[in-house]
């Protein structure tokens, strides 16, 4: 039971008061600064964990009933989940972190006293964790946090006291509220950033008001990830700030006809270069990403053998890196962002000339994604044999239109039936998006092959150990080849056929979220 | 999970305070640990501040399940949790010698709480009866007080010779020396001879030290009254011990 003190209550009087009741025993307070500690995405408040750090021990709660999950003691504060101590809390944390960086969200001060209720026996019946916070280096208390814990076999004690702290001036509270209030102190809000897309848009909306509150949106989470890519904390502020871009891009590429069209050109042609930037950064990074994976896939003997390769491309990054950070720190890049932003907060025109401006958005919507849809069906449905690689590329391209358009408009639709299809989207994209990579990997690695700063037996070792890696990428390339037809056919079942139909064509399937 | 039965079929060995300390230890690294104290003189209880009550007494411990969850109690200390013993424990071997399966009745009764629990510690009354029989079954190790004694010896290999007459793995038994008094050349020199001539004797002893007579008047694991004292530090090291060489 979690609980805090009505205002203007003293919430150490009120426990001192349970004496009148029973034995009360209070320990030694501990004064300690306790550093709370989450993802830039807010990886574990979206799984309703909480994280902090205090006097060399890392603590992680359930926010929902505020019972520590797992605790392990550090000599310095891990940044990824792999630096981590062996152990319980590394295996919990490492599938939700991935390749994130835990960053320190706020640091406050913490006076912690642990209260036990006794029996005749003398035997602790209840637990009662009392803690007042402050900012650190101020006396003013800024919340007060009571944890009332029953002890096992003593639930009657436990239901009594929990009574009487209500009856004199405690009320209960749900953990998160106080997650959300220590954080506020520090100007942030819990699950405030995502990489998802998380807009509302009016059916009856028009179509070039809707389009740029998509558009800005996409401009806020590029903005949010610039600082933080700059100063290199983990790889997917960059990952972020690209899919914000090619959403971008494919906005204005596919919801067609809705601003002037030199206008849609020019900002087409500022994204491509912009997105062009980083394209190699980001090779690099998901090279090195794999580094662990990849050195799984090359037999034992040649496993050392393989090293140069990831130094090199070690090396390589930090000089694409500073090069890109150049690019972002550059008058032309703020100067076409300015522009960027000047066009979005202008006044919508009274009468617009695009031809698609004044159209409902619902409407232009389900045109834009029957459209791709139907594109996606020819593409995929030629016969298997002509299933080359150039044909699934073209189709991967199609499905990214198609997802990004279903996800801008996700709240124009019926929430499960859309979701549904973009469920389906995302099995065939994902065996897409599988294949592609792999392609991409392999050709990276034989172009690096020829860059390697190694020559004499080593090089011929590395090349070796690289040939055997490209070998495993082309067998796993190969199953993702031969997977396809049957996600495709799946993808593109009647079901799913009729789902699309009844959403984006039939009148009937008209928005109605 | 391991059940850890601390047996003996001599009284006054030093069954319990090994029980309770080694299990205080064990929860404070972190093993969810749980004593059940099976001597109807419920000596573990007394030291954990519990009643010796249970519900529906022998009848509730005899079927198991919800009646045995709901007696368990939390101790003071974290991760450790006890089932107290209850006068009627007493009975408990005319209890089971009634019943279908009357040797293994306690694997049905502890073989729920497995999933609860990484150990359960066993404090064992002492007698070679058919309670003591079930303590064989269901626990995956025994360990054994013996205070190097002529008498004390004599007893365990009574119980060695009892457990090899009926069929019982001897692998899994393991002794210590108890109520070690150093002075005495007799105790080492049985020490000695013991050490060489059975199996399973661990190394780490348990001295006769008035702080492990004093968890009678503090009611608390040594461990938690005298945290520095030599007793505790001999309990910390046969605790590092058990954990190395018997648990999984």
């Amino acid at each position: 039971m979690n609980l805090s003190v009505l205002d203007g209550r003293d919430g150490r009087k009120i426990i001192g008061d349970l004496a009148d009741y029973h034995l009360l025993i209070q320990e030694q307070p501990k004064a300690k600064n306790v550093a709370i500690y989450d993802t830039f995405d807010w990886r574990l408040f979206e799984k309703s964990l909480l994280l902090y750090g205090a006097e060399n021990e890392l603590i992680l709660h359930s926010l929902s009933d505020y019972k520590i999950v797992r605790r392990t003691k550090v000599d310095s504060l891990p940044g990824f989940a792999w630096e981590f101590p062996d152990g319980d809390l590394k295996s919990l944390l490492a599938p939700i972190l991935e390749m994130r960086r835990l960053l320190k969200l706020t640091e406050f001060r913490s006076l912690f006293t642990i209260y036990r209720i006794l029996n005749k026996e003398q035997k602790t019946v209840v637990k009662l964790f009392y803690e007042e916070i402050c900012r650190v280096a101020q006396e003013q208390t800024l919340c007060v946090h009571l944890h009332v814990e029953p002890v096992r076999g003593y639930p009657r004690y436990y239901r009594k006291t929990v009574d009487r702290l209500e009856k004199m001036g405690f009320v209960q509270i749900n953990p998160k509220t106080m997650y959300f209030d220590v954080l506020k102190e520090s100007d942030k809000t819990p699950g405030e950033y995502s990489s998802k897309l998380r807009l509302q848009l009016e059916p009856n909306m028009r179509s070039d008001e809707a389009t740029k509150i998509i558009l800005r949106s996409l401009l806020r989470t590029m903005k949010a990830n610039e600082n933080y890519i700059i100063e290199d904390l983990d790889t997917e502020f960059l990952h972020d700030f690209r899919v914000a871009i090619r959403r971008t891009r494919i906005v204005l590429g596919q919801i067609k006809r809705v601003f002037p069209a030199d206008t849609t050109k020019k900002f087409q042609r500022d994204f491509a270069i912009l997105g062009k930037l980083s394209n190699e950064l980001r090779d690099l990074d998901v090279c090195l990403l794999k580094e662990n994976p990849y050195k799984k896939m090359v037999p034992e003997s040649l496993r050392e053998e393989i090293n140069p390769l990831f130094l090199f491309l070690n090396d390589k990054r930090s000089k694409v890196l500073e090069d890109f950070k150049n690019s972002l720190c550059s008058a032309e890049y703020s100067k076409a962002v300015r522009k960027w932003e000047d066009f979005l907060n202008e006044p919508l025109a009274e009468s617009p000339t695009a031809p698609n401006a004044t159209v409902p958005i619902s409407e232009l919507a389900r045109k834009r994604i029957h459209k791709r849809y139907t594109e996606i069906l020819k593409t995929g449905a030629q016969p298997s044999e002509t299933a080359n690689d150039h044909r699934l590329h073209a189709l991967r391209i199609e499905c990214k239109k198609l997802r990004y358009l279903m996800e801008f408009f996700f709240s124009l639709f019926p929430r499960r039936k859309i979701s549904r299809l973009i469920k389906e989207l995302k099995s065939l994209q994902d065996n897409l998006g599988d294949f592609n990579d792999l392609c991409i990997q392999r050709a990276y690695l034989r172009k690096t092959v020829d860059e390697l700063p190694i020559s004499g037996h080593q090089a011929k070792k590395t090349t070796l150990a690289i040939g055997s890696l490209i070998g495993r990428l082309e067998e796993q390339t190969q199953t993702a080849k031969g997977s396809f037809s049957e996600i495709f056919t799946r993808f593109a079942s009647p079901t799913n056929r009729g789902l699309y139909h009844e959403l984006f064509v039939a009148t009937k399937g008209k928005a109605s979220p | 999970m391991n059940i850890l039965g601390i047996y003996s079929n001599k009284g006054g060995v030093g069954k319990t305070t090994a029980a309770v300390n080694l299990s205080f230890l064990a929860a404070e690294a972190g093993l969810k640990t749980l004593v059940c104290d099976l001597d109807p003189q419920s000596a573990a209880s007394f030291y954990f501040r519990v009643k010796p009550k249970l519900k529906r007494n022998a009848m509730g411990f005899r079927k198991g399940g919800k009646n045995i969850a709901r007696s368990i109690k939390g101790t003071d200390y974290e991760n450790l949790d006890i089932l107290p013993a209850d006068f009627t424990h007493r009975n408990l071997a005319s209890t089971f010698n009634k019943l279908k399966r009357r040797k293994r009745r306690l694997n049905r009764i502890l073989d729920p709480l497995r999933p609860e629990y990484n150990l359960i510690v066993l404090d064992c009354p002492p007698s070679i009866s058919l309670l003591a029989e079930n303590i064989f079954n269901v626990a995956d190790y025994l360990l054994v007080p013996v205070i190097p004694t002529t008498l004390s010896v004599r007893s365990h290999l009574q119980l060695l010779t009892f457990l090899k007459k009926k069929n019982y793995a001897k692998d899994n038994i393991f002794a210590f020396f108890s109520l070690v008094d150093r002075r005495k050349k007799m105790h080492k020199e049985l020490m000695a001879t013991i050490s060489r001539e059975f199996k399973g004797i661990l190394h780490n002893s348990i001295p006769s030290l008035s702080n492990i007579e004093r968890m009678g008047i503090e009611r608390e694991p040594v461990q938690a009254f005298a945290p520095t004292s030599v007793a505790a530090k001999s309990y910390r090291k046969l605790w590092q011990e058990v954990d190395e060489t018997l648990l999984d």
